[in-house]
């Protein structure tokens, strides 16, 4: 269909109006982390007229944040981990045998997305307590599956559904074993709804606030989301370094989107998200 | 069809099964029985109390406040996000240059860390170099202490959240448009429809399914959203942005009454269940495929 030149220009302009109110944030976080020290505390103006990483060295060199990225980067790739096998076994299970209380099994990981975060928090906070493990890294990989588990079997139980079982039986029928087609035909057949827990997971675990804030409480043990917000109020505030920090929280995940997203839309579109 | 190996796969499925109720079931049910206790910290020795907890909580005019700012927040923010979502996912769908660069920035906000939203926004307002703490003051509106007052600082706490979340109306509203069939659109027109007529009558009644999810979903979370608010005002100022999940948070990690904050988490968890039960009996979801 033709458009006038005025509806052209009208659409052109609300997508204009779309970009700036989202992207116009993350600008201005890129852009402060980028400025030197002495321009940030000038009158702001929207181009940088200097570009220095003198943020960046400071946050690096004089903060925990380096011990804090391996600690994210650790627990977060724990949590996939594990996220992963069980997920992926438990889905095919309920898809493939007649297992008792099949939907209830199901039902009740839809129910997990409704839990407050406190109501899994602070008995969760309680059991770490008495085994003697909280404010430590395993802690947190725990509470973090509380969140991904749930969310992976709902996802996989979805695709696993979807794929012919006759596939399976051909492959067992040549002589495969269940175990063998389950390797060499359900996981890569499946392999996109894998890669979509597995972002997912990273996601929830990389991004959460509301269980680090809780289980950690010394700095070494720290993942990124508190320990940056744990910046903001203890020493003079420094904005350079916490924009710097920012950015770096970011970027992995600007990467992710960029080279995975189809699965990441694919995901949501089947509710992978809890926030 | 048995198979020799299936004993490893029900081993793994029933030893997984169980771990993953251990792991979601398990805290669940030790927070019922937590708010049934009173401690005075997570290594003192709890005491049952029965629904002494629940009594105390409930005739806490903070509960109803709390109760009170939660909806407040949760309905603003959910409104305000529908609509935008709504309204950009319409502009999205069109055609113009560079639409999938428009499409990627527009959800952007999405993929970012809470933590990483509500520093942005702090240093946005920063009281004294702050970028639009300085466009205000030229502007001649004098400093806006936004996290200060009440009903600036419940605004705020709106707007970031909005900003944050409206990319998941928008993702799931211009998928839903692009599954409206055209033709639709065509018969609409030859009966003479503009294009209010035609949002009203035909794109909106197509992505009722669509919504019902959306606002599900987004009701849900927005009801529970804990880190956001925390980050930005830690419930105050005087408690104006204080709502059920930091009054369960305050309670069990700063005031150390363990056995309350549980009874509030419990509570609050109940009282969405029932909201939701009426929402699904009012908008059936509607079963695809």
């Amino acid at each position: 269909m033709r458009r006038s030149a005025s509806a052209r220009i009208g659409i052109g302009f609300a997508a204009f109006a779309i970009s700036a109110w989202s992207f116009f944030p993350i600008y201005w976080m890129i852009v402060s982390s980028l400025r030197s020290q002495q321009e940030l505390f000038t009158r702001p103006t929207l181009l940088p007229s200097s570009f220095s990483l003198e943020s960046y060295q400071q946050l690096l060199e004089v903060t925990d944040y380096p011990q804090q990225f391996r600690n994210s980067i650790v627990v977060a790739l724990a949590v996939v981990a594990i996220t992963l096998v069980a997920s992926i076994i438990i889905a095919y299970a309920v898809t493939r045998f007649r297992v008792p209380f099949k939907l209830m099994i199901v039902g009740s990981m839809l129910y997990a997305y409704m839990f407050p975060p406190m109501l899994l928090a602070i008995p969760l906070y309680g059991i770490f307590v008495s085994l003697g493990i909280a404010d430590s890294l395993l802690a947190l990989v725990i509470a973090h599956c509380t969140l991904t588990l749930p969310l992976g079997v709902w996802l996989l139980w979805g695709f696993f559904k979807s794929m012919p079982f006759e596939l399976e039986e051909a492959a067992m029928v040549d002589g495969c074993t269940r175990l063998g087609s389950f390797v060499r035909v359900v996981l890569p057949l499946s392999l996109p709804g894998i890669v979509t827990v597995a972002i997912f997971a990273f996601l929830l675990s990389w991004t959460d606030y509301t269980y680090a804030l809780v289980m950690i409480s010394s700095d070494t043990q720290k993942t990124l989301p508190v320990g940056l917000a744990s910046m903001v109020g203890s020493f003079e505030l420094r904005w350079g370094e916490v924009m710097a920090g920012a950015t770096l929280i970011a970027l992995p995940l600007f990467l992710i989107f960029t080279l995975l997203s189809r699965y990441f839309i694919q995901g949501l579109a089947a509710g992978a998200t809890k926030g | 069809m048995p198979s020799r190996y299936d004993w490893v796969i029900w081993t793994v499925f029933w030893s997984g099964l169980a771990l993953t109720a251990l792991f979601v079931g398990g805290p669940v049910l030790d927070a019922l029985w937590l708010s049934l206790h009173q401690a005075s910290s997570f290594i003192a020795e709890p005491r049952f109390v029965g629904l002494a907890n629940y009594g105390r909580v409930v005739v806490d005019p903070e509960f109803w406040r709390a109760m009170g700012n939660g909806l407040f927040y949760a309905l603003t923010s959910i409104g305000l996000q529908v609509v935008l979502g709504i309204a950009f996912a319409l502009v999205l769908n069109q055609t113009f240059p560079a639409q999938r660069l428009v499409r990627g920035l527009a959800t952007l906000p999405y993929l970012l860390p809470t933590v990483v939203v509500a520093l942005t926004f702090q240093w946005l307002s920063d009281g004294s170099v702050g970028l639009v703490t300085v466009l205000m003051r030229d502007l001649g509106f004098g400093t806006i202490p936004w996290f200060e007052q009440p009903w600036t600082a419940r605004m705020s706490v709106v707007l970031a959240s909005v900003w944050l979340w409206t990319p998941f109306v928008t993702i799931c509203v211009l998928a839903g448009l692009q599954t409206i069939p055209p033709a639709l659109y065509e018969a609409a027109r030859v009966d003479g429809a503009g294009p209010v007529a035609l949002f009203w009558h035909v794109t909106l009644p197509q992505l009722k399914p669509v919504l019902t999810v959306v606002v599900l979903l987004r009701g849900i979370w927005m009801f529970n959203k804990f880190d956001i608010i925390w980050l930005l005002t830690k419930g105050g100022p005087l408690g104006a942005t204080e709502h059920l999940p930091i009054m369960a948070y305050k309670r069990a990690f700063s005031l150390f009454d363990v056995g309350g904050g549980a009874a509030v988490a419990t509570l609050s968890f109940l009282m969405l269940s029932i909201v939701v039960t009426i929402y699904l009996r009012l908008f059936p979801l509607e079963e695809k495929r």
